[in-house]
């Protein structure tokens, strides 16, 4: 029972150790990539190659004084930040990253919890997120910060319904919906990317969305809002929010990986969460890829794609996928 | 047992607080956390996809809508006493409150607590058994209820139709021509 405990609490620090690195340098890589993508090389002063870049940047950040508007709701003000950690941070604790590993005679599956229902679990807390932009974009008390806020409640309310059916086809297929048994499952039937090519894209359309990134990141339009919802924080209040960002889509291409392509899966010569790393990192790229490639949407324009195009299609091959699995088809 | 207990005090801060509190965005704060510890409650009666639902539903959609509409009105945030418009309505909800609060004790201290049947099977509250009360059983109730939304859905969307014909008649436009010929008109 002290063991399990003890086991429980090292993998809980474990994680957060690799989600706090993993966003500093998921940040110092999007900046050098998008360096390369525009043909000048990003940040590349501090250490070899750049690569002490993240601690001097959280340097600065701890250093920063820390303001508040005259006008702001406090309580909230100093809320909304950590509300929007908590749910960036919770949402990894069922992702699996790594086949169960044998340790003194324990065996020690690599997630923090794997409850029956990891899948929606994943999505109740990930959607607790909006919280932590809506609020501090009210609290504030700034136009800009409130129109991004309020920009981003009509974002992911709208975006979270074509996510959610686009990864039913997933339950579907691997018939449960604990996040190790969809890997277990693409063990047997291979990856679902290829049955579900169309959920694919939906997802990977709905989980940019979802993390407010170019080309949806309307609730921080700079050319518009100034800075959006974040424009009056500053020091590590706002740095949280960054870092709330950035484990998003950490968290988001491990659902990726995890839901589409196997997960853990791969050949036998490297290690399973090497595989798992691999995939995600190779998601992170395509997400900067995205974002250095495409513009914004226009605000009208994104919800009328999010309501009239991805819902739609969603639930059609939602209904397909049902037709195809229970035999009808 | 603690934990339902201490949870329940957290809800019962919370309710009241929704009440209290004289800003409305606090309110609705406070309503997050009341549904986030009935989530908890479920989770402790190993109700999981409850639990799951109840979050998901109320506290990722429905307390997201409230809010949007809330920040948007209270941007001010002027916090104003909204004039009495019901006179008497404090009286009449403390008395309601009162009787309804005593015949809760009456009831309570009349009625040994009886222990219920706590026969439940070990997928109690869980997707798979959920899904089979739901699609077997329970079906008819689940298509009245997917009727009823429908029904909703519909109604909204013809409640809300923009209706040109109503336009019209209020700027009192000459028949047959048309509200951007009139705007035309305006400008020269």
């Amino acid at each position: 029972m002290i063991l399990e405990i003890v086991v429980l609490v090292v993998k809980i620090l474990v994680l957060v150790a690799i989600l706090m690195g993993g966003f500093a340098y998921t940040m110092l890589l999007e900046r050098r990539l998008l360096g390369f993508f525009q043909l000048r090389l990003g940040p590349n002063r501090v250490g070899p190659g750049g690569m002490l870049q993240p601690i001097a940047d959280a340097l600065k950040m701890m250093l920063k004084e820390d303001m508040m508007p005259a006008g702001a709701d406090s309580l909230v003000y100093r809320l909304a930040p950590v509300i929007a950690g908590f749910a960036a941070l919770s949402v990894d604790a069922v992702i699996p990253f790594g086949a169960p590993i044998h340790l003194f005679g324990l065996t020690i599956s690599l997630d923090i919890a794997n409850p029956s229902i990891g899948l929606l679990l994943a999505f109740a807390l990930s959607s607790l997120g909006v919280y932590g932009i809506v609020l501090g974009g009210w609290a504030s008390q700034n136009k800009y910060s409130l129109l991004g806020g309020i920009r981003a409640t009509a974002q992911i309310i709208s975006y979270e319904l074509a996510m959610g059916l686009s990864v039913m086809g997933v339950l579907l297929m691997s018939h449960t919906a604990s996040l190790e048994g969809i890997v277990l499952a693409q063990k047997a039937q291979g990856w679902f990317w290829l049955p579900q090519i169309v959920p694919f894209l939906i997802f990977m359309v709905t989980a940019i969305a979802e993390t407010n990134r170019t080309p949806f990141d309307l609730p921080e339009a700079e050319s518009e809002l100034v800075a959006g919802y974040h424009t009056e924080y500053s020091g590590m209040r706002f740095a949280l929010y960054y870092v709330a960002e950035y484990i998003n889509m950490i968290t988001q291409s491990g659902l990726i990986v995890t839901l589409f392509f196997g997960g853990w899966l791969g050949p036998s010569f490297l290690p399973p969460i090497i595989w798992y790393f691999i995939k995600v990192i190779i998601a992170i790229f395509v997400f900067v890829w995205i974002r250095a490639t495409l513009p914004r949407f226009r605000y009208d324009k994104l919800m009328s794609f999010g309501w009239k195009i991805l819902l739609p299609i969603a639930f059609l091959y939602f209904v397909g996928t049902a037709a195809f699995v229970s035999g009808v088809l | 047992m603690v934990g339902i207990f201490i949870i329940g005090i957290l809800m019962l801060v919370g309710a009241v607080s929704v009440v209290v509190v004289r800003q409305p965005v606090h309110s609705a704060l406070a309503l997050i956390g009341v549904t986030i510890g009935l989530a908890m409650i479920y989770l402790i009666l190993q109700a999981e996809f409850l639990a799951v639902a109840q979050v998901i539903v109320y506290a990722g959609a429905i307390m997201v809508l409230f809010l949007f509409v809330v920040t948007l009105l209270t941007a001010g945030k002027e916090e104003m006493e909204a004039e009495d418009t019901l006179s008497g309505q404090r009286w009449a909800g403390i008395i309601t409150g009162l009787v309804v609060g005593l015949g809760l004790a009456v009831v309570i201290a009349t009625h040994s607590p009886v222990k219920l049947s706590t026969a439940l099977s070990g997928s109690f509250g869980g997707l798979h058994d959920l899904g089979h009360q739901l699609w077997g059983p329970y079906f008819a109730m689940l298509a009245g209820v997917a009727l009823m939304l429908l029904t909703g859905v519909i109604g909204v969307l013809v409640l809300n139709r923009p209706d040109q014909v109503n336009y019209k008649s209020r700027l009192d436009l000459p028949s047959g021509v048309s509200l951007v010929d009139a705007e035309q008109e305006g400008k020269k």
